[in-house]
């Protein structure tokens, strides 16, 4: 049977910069037992008191390593800069500055996915701080996810309004992304139906009662579609410096574009 | 009517992203009370209260971006709302429709407010003016300078006679509406200040601040009345009472606490958002105080008279 697996993983998830700030801490205390070995022990504070100062020095070791990433990340150490921080997190794991400033250098780096994770996380622990919805917009529009940046920007303009790049700058960009996005979408899905109206058209439905000169009609009707959908495959989205959206046709000129439908109507033609 | 503060109905989910702003009106006509709210996901809601609980009226559909600011008209037939997108849009709450859409130019609506007459609304902009917009018109009608910073909120006095503005850094401009001077200038905090109020009698005005202070001041004189701590957090709104007696006043620290105006003590909190509790309004006879937030959820309270 198999055993169960708990004791053997106790330990594990245990930090190792902490179990060494830890074993400091216990070695210290016992230098200073030894000296004062003869006082009667308060067994009820000591225990409280050095969870105190592990956390003091947890915070006060964490501040060192932020610091050092800054410094790491300001000569363009970005990965080491990584490294320290994460260690930093490790000793602090609620300090949301650590997280918004892992996030941008993450965003230099490239890393789109954990660099909207770590902002998320500064989000997360300091809710009303306006600079990390800022950087967490950012790295949103990196991964592509522009919804959620327009909505992260806007919580943060929410919370400081009279921040002005936020307004001209992040809010601007991402709602013309926002827009172009949209536009692409419904040219596809113009492009989906006039596509489907060609293959599914009613005039190719089996009980079609055909006489000749309704043959004649459907044929210009699905020669129509077909010159629709071609149009409609050659036209792109296009947006000019001022962020206006436009239709473009790209390729060859609509001149000799025409060409191709009028072959395949003199085909449906002769059937 | 009741003896004790207490949680009368809760409305979770009442859009589908956090509720930034809500209003509390009567109509005149009929009688029937309104709460609107407005949120992130664009949305202005409109929602009936009747039989102890909330009924959805209206979605009001129009803004690009998330609404930050709305308020009744007094006989409850027209309510405002200013979004992000830079526009301030009135609403005929009997048939649901747009009746307006002013543009107020980048970054120049936050706070809406419909003076006491409901002729006009005043709003907030940028470069410390307060615009005034006629209802009638939908066209800025005038607007006074504060000279100061972003003006976050807005506040009529209901005898009509003063408007009072509070800024980003702090500071509280009130004006003389008849003759549009600048009466004075406070220095009221060190941070900003989301929310300001008269009360009915229009003698005191309570300001609301992220240093987590409430402080009111007597408006005839200008001077400092109180400062009142209790909460943990920024405090994002206040709202008096229609008696003068009390007001409440909501908070980043999850919280909605409702206080003694003579006193100037907490006399109860209520801890029912799961999130920062952005607006909070009493109805038009003090019995009941409806509050919103970042939890998208409507609260209800029920409060002794």
């Amino acid at each position: 049977m198999a055993s169960f697996g708990w004791k053997r993983k106790i330990g594990e998830r245990v930090s190792k910069s902490a179990v060494q700030q830890f074993e400091a801490e216990a070695e210290k205390l016992e230098e200073e037992d030894g000296a004062g070995a003869d006082e009667e022990v308060d067994w009820l504070h000591a225990i409280k008191r050095r969870r105190e100062v592990l956390l003091d020095d947890c915070a006060a070791k964490s501040k060192r390593l932020k610091d050092e990433g800054a410094l790491l990340a300001e000569e363009g150490r970005h990965w080491e800069a990584v490294k320290k921080w994460d260690e930093a997190i490790q000793l602090t794991p609620d300090n949301s500055q650590i997280y918004e400033m892992k996030s941008q250098v993450l965003t230099m780096l490239h890393e789109e996915f954990p660099a909207v994770k770590a902002a998320e996380m500064a989000v997360k622990f300091q809710p009303l701080w306006w600079q990390a919805w800022q950087t967490l917009g950012r790295a949103q529009l990196n991964l592509g996810e522009v919804d959620l940046a327009v909505r992260s920007f806007q919580t943060a303009i929410h919370l400081c309004p009279s921040e002005s790049a936020l307004w001209q700058e992040d809010l601007k960009w991402a709602r013309t992304l926002q827009k172009q996005q949209l536009a692409t979408k419904e040219k596809m899905r113009q492009e989906e139906e006039t596509k489907t109206q060609i293959l599914n058209a009613p005039e190719l439905q089996q009980d079609y009662d055909f006489e000749t000169d309704e043959v004649l009609a459907a044929c210009v009707a699905i020669a129509e579609r077909q010159t629709q959908y071609e149009e409609l495959k050659r036209t792109a989205v296009v947006i000019d410096a001022e962020g206006n959206l436009q239709n473009v046709v790209s390729g060859e000129g609509s001149g000799g574009a025409v060409t191709p439908s009028e072959e395949k109507f003199v085909k449906a033609r002769g059937l | 009517m009741s003896t004790q503060y207490s949680i009368l109905f809760k409305q979770e989910h009442a859009h589908d992203d956090a509720i930034w702003t809500a209003a509390w009106g009567k109509s005149e006509a009929d009688g029937s009370e309104t709460i609107i709210t407005g949120s992130l996901d664009d949305m202005v809601k409109v929602w009936k209260w009747s039989d102890e609980k909330l009924e959805l009226q209206w979605t009001l559909e129009g803004h690009q971006l998330g609404v930050v600011s709305v308020d009744i008209s007094q006989n409850g037939a027209i309510a405002a709302s200013s979004s992000l997108d830079a526009h301030i849009r009135l609403w005929d709450l009997e048939s649901g429709k747009q009746v307006k859409s002013m543009d107020a130019g980048p970054v120049d609506a936050w706070t809406v407010a419909f003076s006491p007459d409901s002729k006009h609304i005043a709003t907030g902009s940028h470069h410390g003016k307060v615009n005034i917009f006629g209802v009638e018109s939908g066209k800025k009608e005038y607007s006074l300078d504060t000279r100061g910073k972003f003006i976050l909120s807005i506040a009529y006095s209901p005898d009509g006679k003063y408007l009072a503005s509070g800024a980003i850094d702090g500071i509280i401009n009130i004006f003389d509406i008849a003759t549009g001077k600048l009466l004075h200038t406070l220095e009221g905090h060190a941070m900003p200040i989301r929310s300001l109020t008269f009360s009915p009698d229009s003698q005191l005005l309570a300001t609301a601040s992220d240093d987590g202070y409430i402080k009111i001041y007597d408006v005839q004189h200008a001077s400092l009345a109180g400062t009142l701590s209790g909460h943990g957090s920024w405090v994002l709104n206040v709202a008096f009472s229609p008696d003068n007696t009390h007001f409440v006043s909501s908070s980043s620290d999850k919280s909605v606490k409702v206080w003694d105006a003579s006193t100037r003590t907490c006399i109860n909190t209520f801890f029912d958002h799961q999130d920062q509790v952005w607006s909070v309004k009493y109805n038009s006879n003090g019995s009941k105080v409806v509050s919103a937030g970042d939890d998208r959820a409507i609260h209800i309270y029920d409060c002794p008279l």
